[in-house]
């Protein structure tokens, strides 16, 4: 009885699936599918995968050289990477005991495609795929969820990068602050402290802070011409001024201090901090009179306590600083307390722990909260996150992220579990039924 | 009585083996004194932050600075307890015992400190303080060398140089009683531990700042008791480890104090210490089990060893939910547990697939993966305390218990994926007796295991995603740690479009199994070594070195595996068959009545 039954239902699936690959569909759809048909291959697929896997290796070893920013750019967000041929002799070092004085030819290395065609070429082969081969079943029901969920995160992490905004918001204890900065990249900013009430801020980002680049904009009240910019430096008091030579500075800070290039933080790094620039830039009035050669420098303002550098134009004097980039918020945090707890006897951090009161004045809000690790605060669409703090507890540093797309991956996830539970589990019944049965 | 040998015998053979290997594995020591030491090993005392009972405390220590022992010789060469080497320091400086000089406890594996030492290289390795002492001065200075060298240019003699100095230094640590946090908060509200000589100098202080003489019971009593273990006074020893226990116990919370005794007691039976060797005896008996499968003794070996096998997960079990009792935390909380955890899971899997397939295949899996995970833990062990206080950022029982429970039993899939593909591998390669229809079913199991695999290991890894998210604000960031992870599922993910596109077949499947072992293994301690590797390069290269042999041996397994299959010893036999009954021809999808005795491993009637 039970046999009989069983072969009923063999009889029912075997010619539907025979059915499925001798369908003739009309004639357009047919020319579509044959045009179709190669980027739907799942040798294309395994193919993909199998640079995927390749790019994400050797975006892992090129974190030894390069802080993890620049690799993101070169390796995960780019149309091709060029990967040196000295990642490899490096692996080789660490893990086969290769000596550590083994060099190749720099120039030796290979080419990979990079994050975004890899990306979009497994976007078109799923899609291709699904338009060839797949007509919807129960039995596809789970293919489909795990594939719309990965399509999902593709779109998540696009709109992360494409819209998310991350800084971070410095508050000592009793103090507060209504900006963030972002620590990755720098501005050169130029005050002018002349009204009363508010300063007027005008600054360069980074990106135009270029070695050899000019500033020229009528809303500055000089030029800026770039001698030297160092993406990451130090700052120190040399003890031999062998001066006028070696320096570039005319004035200024520049004339006691002295800064030197530094490589950029490498993204493996245990205790990976962030880069620290500098520059010497030359000041040139509107009437092309020399202002002088400064150095500014992020040591200069947010690792020690000096003000701004100023300089007067016209008997009018401007004050000027390279600092984190900033952003204004309509909203000031406040710190009462910041906590450091640490295990009995011990420097194991047990806690972090910042008390703050939140005031929007467009908002009305007013409110008491507490960060903590895993616990952050949200308000209008930022969070904030427990991220470091300043030296002897004195202060708190949260990081302040703005990303429209931060649930998608929590969608995606349930889409893509229920999936492959509903497939494997799908399959994985038939298959002990029909072993139950047999 | 046959039909009851045949049901019961394997089981109560398998708890024999158990009851056997766990005396066997019991350290004995030949000691006189009717000293109480277990008694003092329960005591509760606070160290890197945790409570623990003392007997925790000698064991990790001693671990440490003798490369995983939790027993050395003392000048007799006679084994002795953990407990009595910290006896013996703790009571060194403070009462001028010589005997601690005299135990050998350091581990000198080096012959150039060897040498500067002017020390014969012996067996064992270990040397007592009293044989070190003459070159000391020169130790220091060496040392110090050392140090100021940049750790990425110190060579291999001057990392073992700090690392014997670091040994020295934990030693006289203990001997200058700095660790650990001996006594008591004086009530059971206060956290507040401190050291013997801080409570002793704060008795001293406020009698002389005219207060009252502090009668602090609790230090009095501790000096009375380590005086009478000085001079061998046993029942004085005795009778003051129970005042000074009542006195412990009214200031702890009775909790703490039963937390600790079970410690103990966990400590004392070592479970994962034994557990290496029923793994071990489990794989012995199936591989006896492989070479007389065809008599009925093969039968009955192999359902001995899954008996074993079972036992030992019962053992682990419990051992593992003693660790999350110690610690109230959930199972993986970092890299020892992890290990720990991730043989539990294998062995998990391997009985599940034992019980479907019944080849031997699942037992062999399950002894060879729980073994060898117990190995890697024990390493990992010599490191110190395995139940360490958790950073800030991990302190979320939450996230511990989805994210890393979830992405380590992915990791446990995907290993065992690889160990049974090893298993197809050798089974077809070296013996005749894989036929197309347990290859076939071998290959339903590796593929259930990686789609199982696949599944974990994904949502593991977004969980992880999640959790970063939460707690600062980035979904993905791309680190070593993260690519290592999204490696694993990309490497699944691989393997099961190579399947379903037809690009792979059972043999495909079995060799892409095994490469999942190199990408898990990489994900899993490689990442790791890249910021460590760089920054102590040739340090404790250890983990490195076994990497990369780990990997060589994978290869070396995927080649043979893809040697052409006339050098198949199990499909030559095939063919062999083929020709000796021509009529037959070979069946391309699988008679239900040969699936149905799968679970016997001799050959079945209707084959041959």
């Amino acid at each position: 009885m039970t046999q009989s039954h069983v072969k009923a239902r063999d009889g029912k699936v075997d010619p539907r699936d025979r059915s499925e690959r001798k369908l003739k569909p009309q004639p357009t759809r047919a020319v579509l599918k044959r045009l179709v048909a190669p980027f739907a291959s799942l040798k294309l697929t395994v193919t993909l995968l199998t640079f995927s896997m390749l790019l994400v290796f050797f975006g892992t070893m090129a974190q030894i050289d390069d802080g993890i920013w620049t690799v993101v750019d070169k390796y995960f967000w780019s149309v091709w990477v060029w990967v040196p041929g000295h990642l490899s002799v490096k692996f080789a070092q660490i893990f086969f005991s290769v000596p550590p004085t083994y060099q190749i030819d720099p120039a030796w290395g290979f080419p990979l495609p990079g994050g975004y065609t890899l990306g979009w070429l497994l976007f078109v082969n799923l899609i291709a795929a699904h338009m060839v081969r797949f007509k919807f079943s129960w039995k596809r029901t789970g293919i489909v969820l795990i594939h719309s969920g990965l399509i999902l995160l593709l779109v998540g992490e696009f709109i992360t990068r494409k819209y998310a905004v991350e800084g971070s918001m410095t508050i000592e204890e009793g103090n507060s602050s209504n900006y963030v900065i972002d620590q990755r990249s720098v501005e050169l900013a130029i005050i002018d402290g002349s009204a009363s009430e508010l300063d007027l801020v005008t600054s360069i980002p980074q990106q135009l802070l270029r070695k050899g680049e000019s500033v020229r904009n009528p809303l500055l009240p000089f030029d800026v011409t770039v001698r030297e910019f160092y993406p990451n430096s130090s700052v120190t008091e040399p003890d031999d001024w062998n001066t006028s030579k070696a320096n570039l500075a005319t004035a200024g800070d520049g004339r006691r201090v002295k800064a030197s290039p530094n490589a950029v933080v490498a993204g493996t790094e245990v205790n990976a901090k962030a880069d620290l620039p500098s520059a010497y830039v030359s000041l040139i009035g509107k009437k092309g009179e020399e202002l002088g050669t400064y150095l500014v420098s992020v040591w200069l303002s947010e690792l020690s306590n000096r003000t701004e550098q100023t300089v007067s134009v016209d008997g009018k004097p401007y004050r000027f600083t390279m600092r984190f980039k900033r952003t204004y918020k309509p909203y000031t945090i406040s710190l009462k307390d910041f906590r450091h707890d640490v295990y009995l006897g011990t420097d194991t951090p047990k806690n972090y722990q910042s008390d703050v009161r939140l005031v929007d004045s467009e908002t009305g809000v007013d409110r008491e909260a507490s960060i903590k690790m895993n616990e952050p605060l949200r308000h209008r669409g930022e969070t904030f996150y427990q991220s470091s703090f300043l030296p002897g507890d004195r202060g708190t540093v949260l990081q302040v992220v703005r990303n429209p797309g931060w649930l998608i991956p929590y969608l995606s996830c349930g889409l893509v579990s229920a999936g492959m539970l509903f497939h494997f589990c799908f399959h994985l019944f038939g298959f002990l039924r029909r072993r139950a049965v047999s | 009585m046959k039909s009851f040998t045949n049901r019961f015998g394997p089981w109560i053979l398998a708890l024999a083996l158990v009851l056997v290997l766990t005396l066997v594995n019991r350290p004995r020591y030949t000691s006189t004194s009717t000293m109480d030491l277990n008694g003092f090993g329960r005591l509760p005392v606070v160290d890197r932050g945790r409570m623990k009972p003392i007997d925790t405390l000698a064991r990790n220590s001693l671990m440490v600075i003798s490369g995983g022992r939790t027993t050395y010789k003392d000048s007799e060469d006679k084994p002795q307890p953990a407990i009595r080497w910290l006896l013996d320091t703790m009571t060194s400086r403070l009462l001028k015992n010589e005997r601690a000089d005299e135990n050998k406890v350091f581990r000198i594996d080096n012959d150039q400190v060897l040498s500067l030492l002017k020390l014969p290289r012996r067996e064992g390795l270990k040397y007592s303080l009293k044989e070190i002492a003459p070159e000391i001065e020169e130790l220091a200075k060496e040392a110090e060398h050392a140090r100021v060298q940049e750790p990425a240019k110190r060579d291999i003699y001057q990392a073992k140089l700090l690392e014997l100095a670091e040994h020295l230094q934990l030693s006289i640590k203990i001997a200058t009683l700095e660790i650990p946090l001996l006594i008591p908060p004086k009530n059971a509200e206060s956290t507040q531990w401190t050291t013997l000589i801080e409570a002793a100098q704060r008795a001293v202080a406020t009698e002389k700042s005219g207060g009252e003489p502090d009668d602090d019971p609790v230090v009095r009593e501790v000096i009375t008791l380590l005086r009478s273990y000085t001079e061998g006074d046993a029942n004085a020893f005795n009778e003051s480890l129970k005042k000074y226990g009542a006195l412990v116990s009214s200031s702890i919370p009775p909790e703490d104090l039963r937390r600790a005794s079970f410690e103990t007691v966990f400590n004392d039976l070592q479970p994962f210490y034994s557990g290496m060797y029923f793994y071990a005896f489990a794989f012995l008996l199936t591989c006896l089990g492989w070479v007389m499968s065809s008599r009925p003794l093969g039968v009955f070996l192999n359902r001995t060893a899954f008996s074993l096998v079972t036992f030992s997960l019962i053992i682990h079990t419990i051992a593992l939910i003693s660790r999350m009792y110690i610690q109230g935390r959930p199972p993986v909380t970092n890299l020892y547990s992890s290990a720990v955890f991730i043989g539990w899971g294998c062995v998990a899997l391997g009985l599940v697939i034992e019980r479907i397939t019944g080849m031997g295949v699942g037992n062999a899996v399950a002894a060879v993966t729980g073994g060898f995970s117990l190995i890697v833990a024990n390493f990992l062990a010599s490191g110190g305390d395995t139940l360490e206080m958790m950073q800030a950022v991990l302190d979320t029982n939450f996230w511990l218990a989805t994210h890393v429970t979830c992405v380590t039993l992915g990791y446990t899939a995907t290993f065992v994926a690889g160990f049974l593909g090893i298993g197809y591998i050798v089974w077809g390669m070296a013996t005749p007796t894989m036929t197309r229809v347990r290859g076939k079913s071998l290959n339903k199991v590796i593929y259930g295991v990686i789609c199982f695999a696949t599944l974990l290991s994904f949502v593991g890894t977004v969980l992880g995603g999640i959790w970063a998210d939460q707690s600062w604000g980035r979904f993905w960031g791309w680190d070593p740690k993260e690519n290592g992870a999204i490696l694993i599922v990309l490497w699944n993910a691989l393997i099961l479009h190579a399947r379903w596109g037809g690009l792979v077949k059972d043999r495909g499947i079995a060799v892409l199994a095994v490469g999942g072992n190199i990408v898990t293994a990489w994900s899993y301690f490689g990442t790791n070594q890249l910021g460590v590797g760089l920054h102590a390069y040739g340090f404790n290269n250890t983990l490195a070195t076994s990497l990369a042999i780990f990997w060589t041996s994978q290869l070396a397994i995927i080649g043979i595996g893809l040697l052409p299959l006339n050098f198949w010893w199990s499909v030559r036999a095939e063919q062999s068959r083929d020709a000796a009954s021509p009529k037959t021809p070979p069946p391309t999808r699988v008679p239900n009545s040969l699936k149905k005795g799968g679970r016997r491993i001799n050959p079945l009637p209707s084959e041959g």
